[in-house]
């Protein structure tokens, strides 16, 4: 390449002074987009539309600061500067993006506009125009998270209408959501849209509790109640156990998110309407019983952004699904998170949730959010961070007994182990889960410790999916902490048969953690006792030759095989020792001579190929040919292409499964000819459902067939 | 003045990294001399755009294809991977390319597995162009990665001090 010739000697001298600086300052060049925004001097002070952007960005964040302040001065630094089309821009879409990206931060920029509106009423207009115009689209194209996050923030905002403000369109949306559920009981998009109407119903509350509203909100509710309460067909699928217990036996109670948040309404609108976790950072303008036309000066007044609910409602891009409440800590002795009677839980789940899939873009800043979530709620909505789960016991009896970290943990294994499948690839929320160790290692790994124990001793009555979820989050997440857990734990379950789930758990979590590190490595982190779970033959970087062994049928045969192969002989050269073994084979009354054959040859690639996947792919490469060309001959001696590779990596069963996922792309072996191996052939009298190689060869082939369908679809 | 424009409230994972931004850069330099009868360079975005590949660094000269596709295969099984060698030893020299069926998957990289740990080091992800034979050499006088070649500190994963530095080049370069 010319550029190489011409890079390397001014890169010598002028470089490599700055080549070791730039390798550290690596990580923060990456926002060099921004730099070229940035002034380049450090001026006295910066230009205040960079002001207001940071202030409005980081708004609610540090605890040493009031977030109401911060939003008197970011309303004040709006109105001052309102005829500055910049500013106006800065506000606006900032604003809107924090409601849609940063839910937690809804409350707080509904008190900017707020606490704006009492200085310049232009301001409110232009947001609530903006806003609505966002809402509306959403509308149109079923972008239905947008939707409930828009409302939430007019809700927020409710004390500034003049009109009946959020609750028409939640009748529309109620009103659609009736004719949905009646014409199929298959829909899911009429439940969806309840469970809008339901967590907009909470904000609005927060802000104004006047006689009109708490009307309209008790009617809705009246409403709502047979929806939310009547069981879809669906629950079971979503159900993360197998639901043989009674419900008294149950790990985790069976509630979707719509029943739970119907009943803890219900429970709030006896209680006057508390919402103790809300955030209220706008006492300063918002005056209880706001029905008044109050004396000057009075905030003014606006008009509900005009927004019309299309007569039919789209789904959206992605497939809806009953949800369930999932929670590891929930309903237990001690309340280290809020008790699922209690609406906070609803509350709390449903931003950290979307904050989480909204912002899969930085898990960095996700882990922070998480961590720091006690900023947004309520004051004293939480125990301290990093209080231990014993001192809990001693808080006094008025106190919030909740932990952030528990909550956290909570919200990231709802997701992790959500039904039919998350938002996002499942490695998302394992990276969501290590960077927040990383940041807040003393807070957060005690709350995973006890969620790890919880799913452990539930392993048993697990759905099979999450179960395998649940083993490769395991191994994975111990790969980033140096493999580090009280492995004397579960001392116990050794002495199970290796069908029990507990010891299937432990064997597949160690079988990935080699596949990540290497045997000796492995065993070094375990107590001695675990020793025989990890077998020498793991050590041997290539397994032995099965044909070495002449005590092994066609020994002598299968060595000629890998001899020719190895020299790259001609078709015809194998194709006599083929021969050779089929009359071998029908002098022993073998049923199909394709077989043996086919053994021969696959074990011998195998074996040229056992120093890496590329050897191995190379070597099948050359052999494609005649590889092909044995699964429509034969479908007995396809499947023993399945055989021979899985036989001869016995040790590691990682690298066959990877081997068979090549052999898939290549067809030389089919899907179908996967799943009878797996589940035919090798049942094994059930056995093999207790090897996480034998699910990882469905899944992967089921997840290859399922994406070809979709593409094929698109 | 210029308009007001932000994509995101945070900074996002998924985009390639100074270090792509900066090669871009100095070969739109270099590039000024040349004749305008050649059709435009793409620009950075342009290149990488469809990116299907992922140049993956600091590993360990002893971790394997297979604990790399055990890592990748989180995202998707990778289409293949190469191996980036010491161009005279032939052997692993820290670093490798990844190459996936879709861009969509390079960029999940990005976001879920860079800045993660591969055999217990912190490995580094960045889109790259494409995989073209020669690239999988080291570019560093001894044979290795650049940057091995004046490292001051010991990495036993990578053969403990910079081949300069162990030598006595060093000295000068200081």
């Amino acid at each position: 390449m010319a550029d190489v010739d011409r890079y390397e000697p001014r890169g010598d001298r002028g470089h490599r002074g700055g080549y070791g600086g730039k390798k550290r300052r690596l990580r923060e060049d990456d926002d060099s987009y921004d730099r070229r925004d940035r002034p380049q001097r450090r001026r006295y002070e910066e230009p205040t539309g960079t002001r207001l952007r940071k202030q409005l960005l980081a708004i609610a964040e540090s605890p040493l600061r009031n977030a109401e302040d911060e939003a008197l001065n970011i309303a004040k630094i709006t109105a001052e500067n309102w005829d500055d089309q910049y500013i106006k821009d800065t506000f606006c879409e900032i604003s809107i993006l924090l409601v849609l990206e940063q839910p937690f931060k809804i409350p707080f920029v509904a008190a900017c506009v707020l606490h704006a509106n009492t200085q310049n009423s232009e301001i409110t207009t232009e947001i609530l125009a903006r806003a609505g115009a966002k809402a509306q689209g959403f509308l149109e194209t079923g972008g239905w998270k947008e939707v409930k996050l828009l409302l939430r923030f007019f809700a927020c905002l409710h004390s500034l209408f003049e009109d009946a403000g959020v609750f028409p369109i939640l009748d529309e949306l109620f009103n659609r959501a009736v004719d949905l559920q009646t014409a199929s009981s298959e829909d899911t998009l009429g439940l969806e849209l309840v469970k809008i109407i339901l967590f907009t119903i909470p904000y609005i509350m927060a802000t104004s509790t006047s006689e009109s509203e708490q009307q309209k909100a008790a009617q809705l509710l009246n409403k709502t109640d047979i929806v939310a309460s009547t069981p879809h067909m669906l629950d079971a699928l979503v159900d993360p156990y197998i639901n043989n217990e009674e419900e008294e036996n149950r790990p985790m109670g069976f509630q979707t998110i719509l029943t739970l948040l119907q009943k803890q309404l219900q429970t709030e609108a006896a209680n006057e309407w508390k919402l103790a976790c809300i955030p209220r950072p706008y006492s300063a303008v918002v005056t209880s019983g706001s029905d008044e036309n109050g004396d000057a000066p009075t905030p003014a007044k606006h008009p509900f952004p005009s927004i019309t609910v299309p007569t039919t409602v789209k789904l959206g891009p992605k497939a809806l699904f009953p949800e369930i409440y999932f929670s590891l800590y929930a309903d237990q002795d001690i309340e280290s998170v809020p008790p699922t009677s209690n609406i906070a839980a609803s509350l709390i789940r449903d931003t950290l949730v979307d904050t989480m899939n909204h912002l899969d873009f930085n898990r960095n800043a996700v882990a922070k959010f998480l961590i720091e979530m006690d900023c947004y709620w309520a004051p004293d909505t939480f125990v301290k961070r990093a209080t231990p789960f014993d001192k809990l016991r001693a808080v006094p009896e008025n106190k919030s007994t909740w932990k952030p970290e528990d909550l956290a943990v909570d919200a990231v294994f709802s997701q992790l182990l959500q039904l039919p499948t998350p938002e996002h690839k499942l490695v998302y929320y394992h990276s969501v889960i290590t960077e927040s160790c990383k940041i807040a290692p003393a807070a957060i790994a005690p709350s995973l410790g006890r969620a790890i124990r919880f799913l452990f001793r539930n392993v048993d009555a697990m759905d099979m999916e999450l179960f395998y979820r649940f083993m490769e989050w395991f191994a994975h997440h111990l790969s980033n902490f140096e493999f580090r857990w009280k492995w004397t734990e579960w001392l116990d379950e050794l002495d199970q048969s290796d069908l029990n789930p507990k010891k299937a758990f432990i064997i597949g979590a160690l079988d990935i953690e080699i596949r990540l590190s290497f045997a000796k490595r492995i065993r070094e982190t375990l107590p001695v006792q675990y020793a025989p779970l990890i077998p020498e033959g793991r050590d041997k970087d290539t397994p032995d030759f099965k044909y070495a062994d002449d005590s092994t049928p066609y020994a002598e045969e299968g060595r000629e095989i890998l001899a020719l192969l190895k020299k790259k002989a001609s078709e015809d050269e194998i194709q006599t020792v083929m021969d050779k073994i089929s009359a071998k084979a029908a002098e022993h009354n073998v049923q199909d001579v394709l077989v043996p054959c086919t053994d021969a040859y696959m074990t011998s690639v195998c074996y040229i190929g056992a120093k890496s996947i590329s050897h191995v792919l190379s070597c099948i490469d050359r052999c494609k040919e005649r590889l092909l060309a044995i699964g429509p001959q034969s479908e007995p001696a396809r499947r023993q292409i399945i055989s021979s590779v899985v036989d001869y990596w016995r040790d590691q069963p990682g690298v066959a499964v990877n081997i068979v996922d090549k052999l898939l792309n290549y067809t030389i072996i089919t899907p179908v000819s996967v799943i009878e191996w797996a589940l035919t052939d090798r049942l094994d009298r059930g056995r093999a459902l207790a090897r996480s190689q034998t699910y990882e060869l469905v899944a992967t082939t089921m997840a290859k067939v399922m994406n070809r369908v979709r593409q094929i679809v698109d | 003045m210029v308009p007001f424009h932000i994509r995101n409230t945070v900074d996002r994972l998924d985009r390639p990294s100074s270090y792509a931004a900066s090669k871009y850069k100095k070969r739109k330099r270099d590039d000024g001399e040349t004749d305008a009868n050649r059709a435009p360079s793409p620009t950075l975005s342009e290149k990488l755009s469809d990116a299907t590949t992922l140049y993956v660094g600091n590993l360990s000269f002893y971790t394997t294809e297979e604990q790399i596709y055990t890592l990748f295969s989180l995202i998707s099984p990778p289409r293949r991977v190469v191996m980036g060698l010491d161009r005279y030893q032939k052997t692993p020299c820290g670093f490798c390319f990844v190459e996936f069926y879709t861009h969509d998957d390079a960029l999940q990289c990005l976001k879920y597995i860079g800045g993660t740990k591969l055999d217990e080091r912190i490995i580094r992800t960045d889109l790259d162009e494409g995989f073209i034979e020669g690239r999988q050499y080291g570019r560093g006088k001894s044979g290795g990665q650049v940057r091995d070649e004046y490292r001051d500190e010991f990495d036993p994963g990578r053969g403990g001090y910079g081949k300069a530095v162990k030598e006595g080049y060093g000295e000068e370069y200081r």
